[in-house]
């Protein structure tokens, strides 16, 4: 297997280049399918015979707990790959990425509220999976302040870096704590993880959701990373070059 | 002592923040020479110093420190290097002697007596470093310069806030020091009086 | 510069700025007075919440004191001569980490005995909190020093320092105090004391790489 894609992918200027046509398709599918998924699911999906129409807001909220989490291991990952292997991309990724996890989360704590509401009477339960959510939301909210207030490119990259890291080992034991609390606690009896069997024409709108909200999240990275790449590497010639032959 | 040591800096690219420091530079050193690093505020003096230290990794280039290949893993180098830069590393809540063994826990407290008595220290030996002047705090850091038994000195604006008295002084150790087969490499806008150096401007 | 005589001088700075931890043992039970003030003085409350109460101010008492951990190394430039050294940093940022737990926990468990009075805490669930603290509170420093290194360079940093630390706190709290909830129900405890000896043991293991990753990043 030929590792050249690998080392492309750490110059700015291959991936500026590559990623330009994509972008938009990219998002415009996402879009698309995220539009479809969401009409269908709230307008035209039967209702819950247990929750009746509340339980709508799974299209919504199941979606955007799922981005947030894989928002995080992105994260982790790209940190690593910086630590390791220096690449120039990691950092970029990173600092174009965390702000979208953050509203992921932070979308996936106000749905999960307006959902617990009709389900269990209060807008916020001790849940394991909206605890995990929250501190996951400060886990991002550290990046982001961290990233905002180091001033020095290099220190600014490499703290990133290891915090994404750091965060992503200690994910899983926060994770596993937090369920153990809450078991321990005796929390409400109705959870989420054994769902009963959905009909397909539940469950396929939640997957055009799912599938275009991913997207739509891949479009908009791939500019706030093209938009990075620009503001980094302003200095270098091919910059200058794409600016003056292609506008902004 | 390495009695034959040598650093060799080939195509050094050094980048800090918007800027490209020391573009192309290449640099020998043998046993026994004083190279001066002149260059205008910002023209990256501290920086080529770093970067031979190991502070910072240059974006390209190689560093040869006796023959060996130590542009990723400067340990070797630094075992037998003192760095001082700007701020020295003297810790203002231990005394004098303690800052001093701190750095060098070899040194026999009479070498450690007669080396203070000559920098006008040996009275200040037991007093916290907070307590004394500038110029006295930085005599401290370079009296490691006496003590250590390290070749490659990288002495950054090495005579900032010194007496007449004390460039004197470290000008008379560097001599010592390159005679005896060290290496050091400094950067000043002072012309050295004592000692013959070859100059490196940097653009 | 060798192992011994950094970590005698770290002992050194630490024994003249005795005052610094004296004060981070005064908010320590500052913070734990608050509680009984400020919720509940009763025996019925004070009991089951002993544990919780305990941890959350050690964890902020923690903070403090690790936050400040490389702020004058770095500006007097003794971080920057850890770096060039030759010695192995993250070996010096473990001693270092050695020293500033011994300095701060011992006196605040020679503290417990009077707050678990004060807290009402049975004598069982005293010797379990001892345990979780003794076996928890490494990992606090191991990964409250990161957070220090990352925002040394900061004027600053302390609030940043919380931000970034605390969710990671979050795991050793829960374990320690359900660890003492369960040995005042008479349920075995040892399978969490395990979970905290494991997550110290973690954070051992990558947190000085990491620090001095940061460190080196940071002396620039």
């Amino acid at each position: 297997m030929s590792w050249a894609w690998f080392h492309k992918l750490g110059s700015p200027k291959w991936f500026f280049s590559w990623s330009k046509p994509w972008a938009l398709p990219v998002f415009c599918f996402g879009c698309l399918s995220l539009l479809i998924g969401l009409v269908w699911g709230l307008v035209f999906a039967p209702a819950d015979y247990q929750q009746g129409n509340s339980f709508r807001i799974i299209y919504i909220h199941v979606p955007v707990a799922m981005l947030a989490q894989s928002c995080y291991l992105a994260l982790g990952v790209a940190g690593f790959v910086f630590l390791v292997w220096q690449m120039k991309m990691a950092p970029i990724f990173i600092k174009a990425m965390a702000p979208i996890g953050a509203v992921m989360a932070l979308i996936a704590l106000v749905s999960g509220a307006i959902w617990g509401k009709p389900t269990w009477g209060t807008w916020w339960v001790w849940d394991a999976r909206l605890t995990s959510v929250l501190v996951l939301f400060f886990l991002y909210m550290g990046i982001i302040a961290l990233q905002n207030s180091l001033d020095d490119q290099v220190l600014a990259n490499k703290a990133a870096a290891v915090i994404s890291v750091v965060g992503l080992i200690n994910l899983p034991v926060i994770k596993y704590s937090v369920v153990l609390l809450e078991t321990l606690h005796q929390g409400p009896t109705f959870t989420l993880t054994k769902k009963p069997d959905m009909p397909p024409e539940m469950w396929l709108p939640l997957l055009f959701a799912v599938i275009g909200l991913y997207c739509f999240v891949a479009g908009l990275l791939i500019w706030r990373m093209q938009s990075e790449i620009l503001k980094r590497e302003y200095r270098s010639s091919w910059v200058k070059q794409e600016v003056t032959e292609h506008g902004l | 002592m390495q009695s034959s040591a040598s650093l060799t800096i080939s195509d050094l690219w050094i980048e800090r923040g918007e800027r490209d420091l020391c573009k192309g530079l290449s640099l020998s050193i043998q046993s026994g020479e004083v190279v001066r690093i002149l260059g205008e505020n910002g023209a990256g003096k501290s920086s080529l110093l770093k970067v031979i230290a190991g502070i910072l990794s240059p974006l390209e280039g190689q560093i040869l420190y006796s023959g060996e290949d130590v542009t990723l893993d400067r340990s070797l180098l630094q075992h037998d290097a003192i760095y001082l830069g700007h701020s020295a590393g003297v810790k203002s809540l231990l005394t004098v002697a303690e800052n001093l063994h701190w750095y060098c826990p070899d040194a026999p407290s009479s070498v450690l007596y007669s080396v203070l008595t000559q920098l006008d220290l040996v009275d200040q030996v037991d007093v916290l470093v907070k307590a004394l002047s500038v110029g006295q705090a930085r005599r401290v850091a370079l009296a490691r310069l006496w003590l250590s038994k390290k070749t490659l000195w990288l002495l950054d604006e090495p005579f900032v806030s010194l007496d007449a008295r004390g460039v004197a002084l470290l000008e008379g150790r560097i001599q010592q020091h390159v005679l005896s087969g060290g290496l050091v490499v400094l950067s000043t806008h002072q012309e050295l009086l004592s000692i013959a150096s070859r100059d490196v401007a940097l653009l | 510069m060798t192992y011994s005589s950094f970590l005698v001088s770290e002992f050194l700075v630490l024994w003249r700025r005795k005052q610094d931890v004296f004060n981070a043992l005064l908010f320590f039970v500052i913070v734990v007075v608050l509680f009984p003030i400020g919720i509940n003085s009763s025996p019925e409350f004070l009991a089951p919440a002993a544990a919780g109460i305990v941890w959350c101010a050690t964890v902020l008492a923690i903070l403090m004191a690790v936050e400040g951990m490389f702020k004058e190394d770095y500006h007097d430039g003794s971080l920057e001569q850890l770096v060039v050294s030759g010695l192995s940093l993250p070996l010096l940022i473990l001693l270092k980490i050695v020293a500033q737990w011994l300095t701060v926990v011992l006196p605040l468990l020679l503290m417990m005995p009077l707050l678990s009075e004060m807290l009402y805490l049975p004598s069982s669930g005293f010797w379990v909190l001892t345990m979780t603290l003794l076996v928890g509170t490494p990992s606090l420093f191991f990964i409250g020093v990161i957070g220090s290194a990352l925002t040394v360079s900061i004027k600053q940093g302390a609030m940043l320092v919380m931000l970034l630390i605390l969710p990671f706190y979050l795991p050793v709290i829960i374990f320690s105090t359900l660890a003492v909830k369960a040995s005042q129900a008479g349920l075995p405890y040892s399978g969490l004391l395990a979970m905290l000896l494991a997550i110290s043991l973690l954070s051992l293991v990558i947190s000085p790489f990491m620090t001095a990753i940061v460190v080196k990043a940071s002396v620039n």
